[in-house]
């Protein structure tokens, strides 16, 4: 089964979610807490990007048959 | 002349019927004195052979009637009648020469009762999918909170997979999801068979796994939903290798899809926007997210110069308090001193006698008569001499 190079959609936003939870929650020393601000601005981007880039109009509609091919 | 009477000339060989010709004339008078009718009564006897063939009696309270009905007819029909069941049949009286029986060639046949057939064979699939433990809402599947693949079975003509198709492109379309049309037959014969292939591949796609998969169709009369409340096609359903939202018909059809499936959806549209998550509400959750973040780095930079602050000001009072105590004790040393100081002893009255070369004198060998010496006192020196004794 092909596996996609970037970590889907919803790996994301479960990272971000708990990189914010850590921040806030946790008592980090700064470096720690600075590498994390990083990750979670990094995938925050990453993750605008992809809805950004979501198209109006369901383009890739495949049907079983051409796949069968 | 006459001859005897020949009592027994109708019994002769050549003037009798044989059994045979009765029946076929009785055939005959039956089928053209009686045309097709509808005919009301109590099923009894009901027996259904492994040919499909149905054979039963119709009762009233006085007569009966034999029954049959034929695979060809009863294929229609979603359940056969229960013993005991009110029905109508319409049907073709004629004459089994076989069995020189009166028998109603059955064509149609409707339950009088609540619902009729098609709730009777409702009721026995969903009593046994219930037995085996199909319907219990532990069973069901939570959705995947952002699906990657969504599999939609129904056909490809219907309205069903335009609103779906609609409704993922503007909530959740691709490169965000992929949707795959898995197209099946969703009504009349060979959509049960249909079904169950679709819903049986499933785990085994082209492309790539698939998260879950929407089956449905758009609203119909009662016959045209039957298929979805096929026990075949609701078991398929059940065991399908990933979660399951069923939309048959519109909001009021429930079938047993509907019952077994990990979601019921009222409408096509909204089993679309069940499994998929709302682009706009995702970006909201996204800035929400993103402050939080931002807030966290300040909270905590704040957080950390209060702790700076409250450190530099327990450092000084500490500082400041080791001062006054060492203050103190210098004050106390000092007044100590002082009260030692021979200024002060002075200052009290005595007197430091002291002889030429400075030496105090303290003894009284050191003061014979006559000696002379110098007297201190608190505001000077005078000379002086020891006294005659």
């Amino acid at each position: 089964m092909p596996e996609s190079e970037a970590p889907e959609f919803g790996r994301l936003v479960e990272r971000l979610e708990e990189i914010v939870r850590r921040l806030e929650a946790e008592d980090l020393d700064l470096d720690e807490a600075l590498k994390l601000f990083e990750e979670g601005v990094e995938r925050l981007r990453d993750a605008r990007q992809r809805l950004a880039r979501a198209e109006a109009t369901v383009k890739k509609v495949l049907r079983v048959e051409d796949l069968d091919r | 002349m006459v001859g005897p009477v020949d009592l027994f000339a109708a019994a002769s060989a050549e003037g009798a019927w044989t059994v045979g010709e009765v029946t076929r004339r009785a055939r005959a008078v039956i089928e053209a004195g009686l045309p097709p009718l509808w005919v009301r009564g109590e099923v009894s006897g009901f027996k259904a052979w492994r040919s499909g063939h149905w054979y039963f009696t119709l009762r009233d309270a006085t007569a009966q009637l034999r029954c049959v009905m034929f695979a060809r007819e009863n294929r229609r029909l979603p359940a056969a009648p229960a013993e005991g069941m009110q029905v109508f049949v319409f049907g073709r009286p004629t004459v089994w020469e076989d069995k020189g029986e009166l028998r109603l060639t059955v064509l149609e046949l409707l339950s009088t009762e609540q619902g009729g057939l098609w709730q009777l064979a409702f009721e026995k699939a969903k009593a046994a999918l219930t037995r085996d433990g199909l319907l219990a809402p532990g069973r069901k599947r939570p959705l995947p909170r952002y699906p990657r693949r969504i599999a939609v079975i129904t056909s490809p003509d219907g309205a069903a997979w335009r609103d779906i198709a609609a409704v993922v492109g503007r909530r959740w379309p691709p490169p965000l999801a992929e949707l795959l049309l898995v197209p099946a037959q969703v009504q009349g014969d060979g959509a049960e068979d249909s079904l169950c292939a679709a819903l049986g591949r499933l785990g085994r796609l082209p492309g790539g796994a698939v998260d879950v998969a929407i089956v449905g169709r758009g609203g119909g009369s009662k016959e045209d939903l039957w298929t979805f409340n096929s026990e075949r096609v609701a078991r398929a359903v059940a065991v399908a290798a990933v979660p399951v939202v069923s939309a048959v018909g519109h909001e009021t059809d429930v079938t047993l899809c509907d019952l077994v499936a990990d979601l019921r959806a009222p409408t096509p549209s909204g089993a679309a926007e069940a499994v998929t998550p709302d682009r706009q509400e995702v970006e909201e959750a996204l800035d929400r997210l993103a402050q939080r973040l931002a807030r966290s780095l300040t909270l905590r930079a704040q957080r950390a110069v209060d702790r700076l602050e409250r450190t530099g000001d327990r450092l000084t009072a500490a500082i400041e308090g080791r001062l006054e105590r060492a203050g103190a004790q210098l004050a106390a040393y000092g007044a100590r001193l002082d009260a030692l100081s021979p200024l002060k002893v002075l200052a009290r009255g005595y007197a430091v006698a002291r002889d030429a070369r400075g030496a105090v004198l303290k003894r009284v060998t050191q003061l014979p008569a006559g000696l002379a010496f110098r007297l201190r006192v608190s505001d000077g020196e005078v000379p002086a001499r020891v006294a005659e004794s």
